[in-house]
């Protein structure tokens, strides 16, 4: 049973113009139209701007990335803030694939980040390789920087779909049949039931993620319809860490559920996805890793991934979930970054697992040399360095967005043995 | 090959806790230690100095390293030795830092201490071999030093065969498959039967052993420490928001309160609003004022640490912990509240 049709649009080229359309791989953004988009009191003005791979452009405080996707004519993306929370919606999901839609800029709790669309941090985030709709802001005089901060979600939602939409009559590059995961007790021919628990960070204001429209903070963990996810009932509000982010773009791709659906009836059954908060008070975090524990083995899962978002509050998330999952004899990964030092000597994991077995994204402290670019969007300067947005700069790979994404869309992993030479720009190929 | 000796006060002779306060000195030839570490290297290698320096002083201040590298190169020596520290906080910091400062001046330099000094990760890259938990363990720790000297002498590289000890470098690079896809494949390995297979070791993790309780709290000196990034209202002295490098003091001597307004947290790592709507949340400067005011503690401490938790590696977090020891040992407190958030 098909449960969604992935129509896939590649974008190769972007550029601004009088109406929004979608052409033979080619994105023409409509100015005016992307900026209306945004009209909202909180917020006095907004500038699209463009950055494609390969350019010397940087990007400086990024906030959320979003990946354009309609649900064509009758609606429905992004359920919760654009849509009814209703499961009645088309089984065609419209993807602008190698697009994105990301607004940039000062807001109080956005810990500066960026993104360099060429150079040796290209590689390292994954919207170095995608063609960026970047929208610069001016909150509106009078209104709270939380209130610009919803208008901009409200308005990178908008814009995504408006882009997809563009696309929904064109002649798709591809379209990829998604199936369900497999219900507890359907036989697998003995293949193991895989799963994935992402944590999805409650923090309060800027430091929230939502489902459906609503903070997951206060709630138990819940199996949850990845159809769901693509079609955007995960949007990112959360702007800590710049490198262990998960931006929507990330949730409505998310790597683990696709690495999962890739191997789905060859040498393991795709048992399903559940979403968990990430509480900051110890006693909630036990009941939540328990709760976590107890839903997958009622869901017949064999072993579960788990996934994180955020630094040294997340990671005992992830070692509690594991050591309970463990416990419960389930088989448990997890997905790291290492914290140890700009040398890496020091002890990789703040707060790890007893038992359990662990993925490292790449070290968080370990420095990357970045040329300087001809241009920057989001700002002027970057603060947390006190440097020119376009000059040439040391950086740890914690700066970079998404650069150690928890949910492992990165190829970063740190190692014992001498690495390539090069550094972070020498690729490993055997 | 000219050697210089790195030992602290104690294992000098100048005196204990006392003494703690000295600051770096150059003794000729063996001190201490020193004489048996000569017997065992023997006719080849000659320890010509011993810097000499007191934990408190060297400890409180990275400058010092620098300082103690300087007198050791003055002195002659073509190659470092440092401790053996064996498990003390502060000595191990020291040596920790002088092999790691002369390592980076191209001087070859070893320390010695237990794997579990606070102060290990300091040293870096720089080796560092193992010593017994205390100085009773002193003759095994020598030979160990004394052997890993003369190999480090002939310009070879330390091992684990020779007692190194501190967790190897580990380095990041670009691998072929995204690490959603390696924890697919690990998920599978460890359901196939492989329970080692992991890409960063599990468990591990230090214990930190309680120190004794305070006598009488209604007598004692106690400091407030954070790592709760709270600083005077609009950060005039730029404590980072995230991976701290460094810790600030600050004066609160006759301050009854940290008022909103005055005081705030630039801690990254959490959402602010509550903390700095009354920064004594995070620094609980009115609780801790009536409790001295009641008679149930003997004296706040004249001036409270900051530093920022958010994303600060482990081995720095160590490092700030034996220096704020250190300072709090030299000014007479007996006890620490430490916040977190």
């Amino acid at each position: 049973v098909t449960a969604l049709r992935r129509v896939v649009h590649e974008v190769h080229s972007v550029e601004f113009g009088a109406a929004t359309r979608y052409e033979q791989h080619h994105l023409v953004i409509g100015t005016e139209q992307a900026a209306g988009l945004f009209a909202d009191p909180a917020l006095a003005g907004v500038r699209p701007q463009l950055a494609s791979p390969g350019e010397s452009v940087r990007i400086i405080a990024p906030l959320d990335v979003v990946e354009p996707r309609s649900k064509g004519r009758d609606g429905g993306a992004f359920p919760g803030f654009l849509a009814p929370i209703n499961r009645k919606r088309g089984p065609d999901t419209h993807v602008l694939r190698g697009a994105a839609v990301l607004a940039a800029g000062y807001l109080p709790r956005n810990q500066e980040g960026l993104i360099d669309m060429s150079g040796p941090a290209a590689p390292l985030s994954p919207f170095g390789a995608t063609h960026n709709v970047v929208i610069e802001f001016e909150p509106a005089e009078g209104a709270s920087l939380l209130e610009a901060e919803q208008a901009l979600r409200r308005g990178l939602l908008r814009l995504a779909v408006h882009l997809a939409d563009a696309a929904a009559d064109a002649t798709p590059n591809v379209v990829e049949e998604l199936a369900a995961p497999h219900r507890p007790g359907t036989s697998t021919d003995g293949l193991p039931r895989v799963g994935v628990i992402t944590n999805l960070q409650t923090q309060g204001a800027f430091k929230d993620v939502y489902v459906y429209g609503r903070s997951m903070a206060g709630s138990l963990p819940t199996l949850f319809d990845p159809v769901e996810i693509e079609d955007g009932a995960v949007v990112a509000g959360q702007y800590g860490h710049p490198a262990l982010r998960n931006p929507t773009y990330l949730h409505q791709n998310h790597p683990v559920i696709a690495e999962l659906r890739a191997r789905d009836g060859q040498d393991l059954h795709f048992a399903g996805v559940v979403l968990c908060p990430e509480p900051v008070e110890q006693a909630a975090k036990e009941h939540v890793s328990a709760h976590a524990a107890w839903l997958c083995q009622t869901a017949g899962f064999d072993a579960a991934i788990v996934t994180k978002e955020g630094a040294g509050n997340a990671d005992n998330d992830l070692a509690m979930k594991m050591d309970a999952l463990e416990e419960a004899g389930l088989t448990a990964v997890a997905l790291y970054a290492e914290l140890s030092g700009s040398d890496g000597t020091g002890p990789p994991l703040v707060a790890g697992p007893r038992h359990g077995a662990v993925v490292s994204v790449g070290n968080y402290d370990q420095r990357v040399k970045l040329p300087a670019v001809q241009r920057a969007l989001g700002g002027k300067r970057l603060h947390i360095i006190d440097a020119d947005a376009t000059a040439a700069i040391e950086v740890p790979v914690a700066m970079i967005l998404a650069g150690l994404s928890p949910l492992g869309a990165g190829r970063l992993t740190c190692r014992t043995d001498p690495p390539p030479a090069g550094g972070l720009d020498g690729e490993e190929t055997a | 090959m000219r050697l210089v000796h790195y030992i602290n006060q104690f294992y000098a002779g100048l005196g204990g806790e006392d003494a703690a306060g000295l600051g770096p000195r150059v003794l000729d030839g063996v001190v201490g230690p020193g004489r048996l570490l000569q017997q065992l290297l023997g006719e080849d290698h000659q320890i010509v100095a011993t810097v000499v320096c007191g934990d408190d002083h060297a400890a409180s201040d990275p400058a010092v390293a620098e300082e103690l590298l300087a007198m050791a190169r003055t002195a002659g020596g073509e190659l470092l030795v440092a401790g053996p520290a064996f498990g003390s906080g502060r000595y191990g910091l020291v040596c920790a830092r002088l092999v790691a400062a002369a390592q980076g001046a191209g001087l070859p330099a070893v320390a010695s201490m237990h794997p579990d000094n606070p102060g290990i990760g300091e040293a870096g890259t720089a080796p560092v071999v193992e010593a017994g938990a205390a100085a009773r363990h002193m003759r095994p720790t020598l030979q160990r030093l004394a052997a890993a000297v003369a190999k480090l002498a002939t310009g070879a590289t330390l091992t684990a065969a020779d007692g190194r000890v501190g967790a190897p470098a580990r380095i990041g690079r670009l691998v072929e498959d995204r690490a959603a896809k390696r924890a697919v494949e690990l998920v599978l390995r460890r359901l196939g039967g492989d329970r080692e297979s992991t890409e960063v070791p599990v468990g591990g993790f230090g214990v930190v052993a309680p120190a004794a309780p305070v006598d009488k709290v209604a007598d004692a000196s106690v400091a407030l420490v954070t790592e709760g990034a709270v600083v005077p209202i609009g950060n005039p002295d730029g404590l980072q928001s995230a991976r701290a490098t460094r810790w600030l003091r600050y004066p609160i001597d006759g301050v009854e309160t940290l008022a909103s307004g005055t005081w705030e947290s630039v801690d990254g790592g959490f959402a602010t609003t509550q903390a700095n709507a009354d920064p004594n949340r995070v620094v609980p400067l009115d609780a801790a004022r009536d409790l001295e005011r009641d008679g149930a503690l003997g004296r706040l401490h004249g001036e409270f640490f900051t530093t920022v938790g958010n994303g600060t590696p482990v081995a720095t977090a160590k490092r700030f912990g034996v220096e704020w020891a250190a300072e709090l040992r030299k000014a007479g407190v007996q006890a620490a509240i430490l916040t977190a958030t």
